[in-house]
């Protein structure tokens, strides 16, 4: 009887694990995704090993590639610094892409309105940077507002703001801002409105690096960043402790938005040069994979989203020089993450097969 | 764990065992052409060449090109990046076929150049192609160029092709009046210079008819192109065009038994009982010469404009079960006028803006790179001043149903 009712493998969550073996996962699940990489890379007719090896070297082998691939971390950091206090608090904010844009759409603002005056680098760079952060906190405290008061449902309200912010830039591209008519183009900002490069990139790179230090302070060391952790294990015990779970809510909604905000100017006035309905580009996802994968940590989170770069800049290159569809390349890298992600559920739980007291993944 | 790791190992050794083969025939080709050290090409493009339009069209001209130089003994290798936005991406992308070594990089999207130019002044010694636009031409970078076609010649010709089936349509007393319905994208110079082309074609040989535009505000949408085909035959045109980029007017077309001429690509096949000619820009020549031209140490023009003449403005097939009799012999003669400069499209004394004769104030895009008169000797000069289309002026006898930019 009780034979019957035992399932082949069950799950249990393992009470702890010891660092050696967490990493022994880790690494195996790494091995496993490029194993399973290669079934795509082969099916198209080329050399799996040949092709990591171009991905490791068209996005670290010169200068030129390690710039480009910087060039791509830097949003997906800003980003995944932005939603770890949402995700700390169990907030689920995926719409990181349309307070990105948002932020962008305010900073365009200036830039557009601005720029032609001539304001100096500086000044221009400062009210672009103010008003990226006002147009994201304002996009995100929206659904942290409902969600605190109506308690809505974060996920699908955050989600559905996304495509009303892209509307609206794709409204401004083909109308008031746009350039000439019939194009869908906002002119090139002016000089001034433009991120100067660093060491060959544009220095939002430097940016992003102050705002790791700034977002693990605010999470580590700060009143805040501790009731946002109270809220995170139990909202119950939170409010219990005398917190206003509403208000801390829509607070770091606003504090979340305002940073994705930022990174929103600095895509317009760094990398792109000017506005347009692809200014966010998948990164608010895409940051998701980077702030789970290196747990919250900020300071992992520079790897990760360096890991991520590397992976796509490479893939890029891969796309290039053997002339193999883009999907291909996605598929590598969405199967890397995939395994990466999945790893983390193996380190917390441990599969136990029937007859057998424990089994080891 | 060990169990695990076994089964990882061996899963690696089977596969790298399997594809071994793959492996040496691969490098073995790599080696031999990196001994001859091939000339990179790159070619940024919006889409791919599943568009069976526009992508196509440019896909299909570079790789004439190039087998056509690879024949002569030119060893070329072409690095294309595919699906393209008009965003920084497309610098990404000009800066990634930079790095790569391509000696020259070909863009095929207007809304690529701001970018491209950006990626132009950090590679000096990369030579950049913005095709369908005008900004590379007037910047500071000499390594950066122009180059369209003069497809309103094209366009004129396929009008031609459309009057004599209006009038065959109009002397079997099929239909009573001959209006024109054409699907605009967006209503700026390279669509109004088209559709006039177009109009002032099928004027030629039908004096009455008339056109009505619709424009859809998408260069390629299925389902808005078709709605507004059908809107237009809804409202009595006999026969449709369009400058968009799918087969879906010509479908519509032929759904409804009206006649079609197409852009860019053979329609016959998707619509054989409606569709009789379209036009194309062949890029194939232009992409042969400047590629030529670059390796044997020759200077390429800033702007280039191809035309009929040079073959850069084609038509394809007429579909002769369809088209009015005569129409090939016809076709001929007006093409063989306009290469001799006999025919000017765009001859003031064949149409007129707002009842009067068109001045170049009305008919010149405030918006070109290149700003000029060219309405002189009783004629509008287009892609004389710059290879990107400049005719914006509206002509009577084609109504715009609405206005789409």
């Amino acid at each position: 009887m009780k034979e019957v009712k035992t399932p082949l493998i069950r799950l249990a969550k393992r009470a702890d694990i010891d660092k050696r073996k967490a990493w022994a996962i880790r690494i195996g699940s790494i091995l496993v995704a490029l194993i399973l990489g290669m079934i795509p890379i082969l099916m198209a007719g080329e050399n799996p090993f040949v092709s990591y090896m171009i991905i490791i070297q068209g996005s670290l082998g010169k200068a030129g590639y390690i710039r480009q691939t910087v060039k791509r971390a830097i949003p997906l950091l800003g980003v995944a610094l932005a939603i770890a206090p949402c995700f700390k608090m169990r907030f689920w904010n995926i719409g990181a892409e349309g307070q990105i844009t948002m932020g962008a759409i305010f900073a365009s603002f200036i830039a557009i309105k601005l720029g032609p005056s001539g304001l100096p680098l500086v000044v221009m760079a400062i009210l672009m940077c103010i008003a990226g952060a006002l147009g994201g906190a304002f996009w995100g405290f929206v659904p942290g507002f409902f969600k605190a008061r109506y308690n809505t449902n974060e996920t699908l309200f955050t989600l559905m703001m996304n495509y009303i912010a892209i509307g609206i830039v794709r409204y401004l591209q083909g109308g008031p801002w746009e350039g000439r008519p019939g194009t869908q183009i906002i002119p090139m900002f002016t000089s001034n409105a433009r991120l100067p490069n660093v060491l060959g990139v544009y220095c939002g790179w430097i940016i992003v690096l102050v705002m790791v230090v700034i977002v693990h302070i605010y999470m580590n060391y700060t009143k805040q960043g501790f009731e946002v952790a109270v809220i995170g294990d139990s909202e119950n015990t939170a409010r219990y402790a005398g917190m206003n779970v509403g208000w801390i809510m829509m607070r770091t909604m606003l504090f979340s938005g305002a940073i994705c905000g930022v990174v929103g100017w600095m895509l317009v006035s760094g990398a792109n040069g000017t506005l347009n309905s692809d200014v966010a580009g998948g990164v608010g996802f895409t940051a998701i994979t980077v702030a789970w994968l290196s747990q919250l940590n900020s300071f992992a989170m520079i790897a990760i989203a360096m890991l991520l770069a590397i992976i796509g800049k490479g893939s890029a290159t891969l796309q290039t020089r053997l002339n193999i569809p883009a999907s291909v390349a996605d598929i590598i890298s969405g199967t890397l993450l995939f395994c990466m992600l999945a790893c983390e559920f193996f380190i917390n739980y441990k599969l136990i097969f029937r007859h057998k007291k424990e089994a080891e993944v | 764990m060990k169990k695990t790791l076994t089964i990882l190992l061996v899963v690696c050794l089977v596969l790298t065992t399997l594809f071994v083969g793959c492996k040496k025939s691969d490098s073995a080709t790599k080696s031999a052409t990196e001994a001859k050290a091939a000339t990179k090409i790159g070619f940024v493009v919006i889409n791919d060449e599943s568009d069976q339009g526009y992508t196509w069209n440019f896909m299909n001209g570079m790789t004439a090109a190039v087998d056509k130089l690879k024949a002569e003994g030119y060893n070329l290798e072409l690095l294309v990046k595919r699906n393209t936005t008009e965003s920084s991406i497309a610098k990404d992308n000009n800066v990634e076929l930079a790095e790569e070594g391509c000696a020259i990089i070909f863009n095929n999207s207007y809304g690529f150049e701001p970018y491209m130019l950006e990626a132009a002044a950090e590679y000096p010694n990369v030579k950049f192609v913005g095709m369908t636009n005008c900004g590379g031409q007037v910047d500071e970078n000499p390594n950066t160029y122009n180059a369209f076609a003069s497809i309103y010649e094209g366009r004129y010709l396929a009008g031609v092709v459309a009057g004599m089936k209006l009038n065959q349509l109009l002397a079997e007393g099929k239909i009573k009046a001959p209006v024109v319905g054409y699907v605009g994208a967006y209503s700026f110079a390279e669509v109004i210079s088209g559709m006039s082309g177009y109009f002032l074609g099928i004027r030629s040989v039908c004096p009455q008819a008339t056109m009505k535009v619709y424009f859809v505000g998408t260069w390629g949408d299925a389902t808005l192109e078709e709605a507004a085909a059908k809107a237009l035959i809804d409202a009595g045109c006999v026969m449709i065009s369009q400058h968009s980029d799918t087969t879906s007017p010509a479908l519509a077309a032929q759904k409804a038994g009206v006649f079609h001429t197409g852009y860019n690509t053979d329609m016959t096949t998707a619509a054989p009982d409606a569709s009789i000619i379209s036009c194309r820009i062949n890029w194939e020549p232009y992409f042969y010469t400047f590629i030529k031209n670059y390796i044997d140490g020759k200077e390429n023009p800033a702007d280039y404009t191809g035309t009929i003449a040079d073959g850069a403005v084609a038509l394809t097939s007429l579909n002769e079960k369809i088209a009015a009799p005569g129409t090939s012999a016809k076709l001929a003669e007006v093409e063989a006028d306009i290469k001799s400069g006999k025919i000017k499209v765009f001859d003031l004394d064949n149409f007129t803006i707002g009842g009067k004769v068109g001045t170049n104030d009305v008919m010149y895009d405030g918006f070109a790179a290149v700003k000029g008169n060219a309405t002189y000797d009783g004629v509008f000069h287009e892609s004389e001043f710059q290879s990107a289309p400049y005719f914006v002026g509206q002509i009577d006898g084609i109504e715009w149903l609405n206005a789409a930019y």
